[in-house]
């Protein structure tokens, strides 16, 4: 009889741990999506992911020269904004002088706009890591056309990554 | 001569020899070590240390001290350094206490500030009943307690002229606002009635956006960015303190400029 109350406190014991579990991998689910960076959660696509972060409009030539930075606490700087193009489908492309040292040693790389967002003076990269980042093609303007600096962009949100 | 403190009776040399490990052990730093430790129990005097909610009392008194002295040396009639219009930074920077895809936009037309508290006159609030109103513009600092800053432009209401023109209690303590996204906040009235305190309708000259406090927001010069409820749907002047979101996780209250 003992024994049997016992077995039931001890799958009781069971249960709450499995629940706590259950709880706290909703809290990191929910992290991992929202602070600051995202990715978008799976089957979204970089444009509904953005248009949920409130794009705002700003002008091209206030971007340039702007730090790019890693969605994550050190606010790790990815690089520096270098220009702004039309893809050849017509989407933006932020192109980011990426990596290196000091500023020597970086190369520059397309981002889609929808994969960024603006931090005040800043702009991350919320959409790719540094890993999916390090794959991306260095940038070659041939093919995209420039977007003139007084042209106006739309681009999305997030609260600061620290 | 023999020193007057010299014993009688010299106690046998071996006892040095017995006792070397403990001999050994004494340390003049340990003795600091020691007083340390006793000084930092002094400076908590009157709190049981086991308690952490005594300590966090002590502080949140020592809090509270900071704050009355910054209200002692805040002058009403300083202004806060202002900005030419070329360095609004477009768009501002977005913060809050949750991630921007969680924000729940105002529809302007059916949003109304209601008035409570020490007001003579009540009646809610349209936002063409505040557009209506002078209009200030100011070019100010936005400072974050997190370390950042941005330098913004804003236009609307000064809180003076509204809380005049409501009949509010000018020589009441608080000034509280209430938001849409449950950011309860509150001022002192002597910041609330200083000329860059304004019921901000605008950011750069254009409507202020969603994610910015559309349609009303509390934009002042002398107070930190957590001091600046956004979506303001409600404002009591009154004598009981409010505290506000980040004050009631420890936040000082004042948190002046």
């Amino acid at each position: 009889m003992v024994c049997r109350v016992m077995n039931v406190v001890a799958s009781m014991r069971t249960l709450l741990a499995a629940g706590v579990l259950v709880a706290t991998a909703g809290v990191a689910d929910a992290q991992s999506r929202t602070p600051g960076g995202m990715p978008p959660p799976t089957g979204m696509s970089l444009a509904e992911s953005a248009a949920m972060r409130f794009p705002q409009p700003v002008r091209v030539g206030d971007l340039l020269g702007r730090e790019v930075l890693r969605p994550v606490e050190s606010q790790d700087v990815l690089g520096r904004v270098r220009s702004v193009v039309r893809g050849k489908n017509g989407d933006i492309l932020i192109v980011v002088d990426y990596g290196g040292f000091f500023g020597f040693g970086s190369r520059p790389i397309a981002v889609p706009v929808n994969a960024m967002v603006l931090l005040g003076q800043d702009m991350e990269i919320v959409a790719f890591t540094p890993e999916q980042l390090g794959k991306f093609a260095t940038f070659s303007p041939s093919g995209t056309t420039p977007v003139a600096d007084n042209a106006i962009i739309k681009v999305g949100l997030a609260k600061p990554s620290h | 001569m023999k020193s007057l403190f010299r014993p009688n009776e010299i106690a046998d040399a071996s006892i040095l020899d017995d006792h070397r490990p403990l001999l050994r052990s004494l340390e003049r730093r340990g003795l600091f070590r020691g007083g340390l430790s006793l000084g930092a129990l002094a400076m908590l005097t009157g709190c049981d240390v086991k308690r952490p909610a005594s300590i966090e009392a002590a502080l949140l008194g020592i809090s509270r001290f900071n704050d009355d002295v910054q209200a002692l040396l805040f002058d009403p009639n300083k202004l806060a350094p202002t900005y030419p219009a070329s360095m609004i930074l477009r768009p501002p920077k977005f913060n809050a206490y949750y991630d921007v895809v969680d924000v729940k936009p105002v529809n302007g037309a059916t949003w109304r500030l209601e008035l409570s508290g020490r007001i003579a006159d009540k009646q809610p609030w349209t936002l063409q009943d505040l557009q209506a109103m002078p209009q200030t513009s100011i070019v100010i600092k936005h400072i974050c307690v997190e370390g950042w800053s941005y330098i913004g432009g804003w236009t609307g209401v000064r809180l003076r002229t509204f809380l005049e023109r409501v009949g509010a209690d000018l020589r009441a303590k608080y000034v509280a606002f209430k938001t849409t996204d449950n950011y309860p906040s509150s001022i002192d009235m002597a910041s609330a009635l200083h000329p860059q305190t304004l019921l901000a309708l605008q950011y750069g000259g254009e409507t202020l956006a969603d994610p910015f406090g559309y349609p009303v927001r509390l934009r002042t010069a002398v107070k930190l960015g957590y001091k600046n409820p956004k979506w303001v749907t409600a404002i009591e002047v009154t004598n009981t303190y409010p505290g506000g979101y980040w004050e009631s996780r420890g936040f000082p209250w004042f948190a002046g400029l």
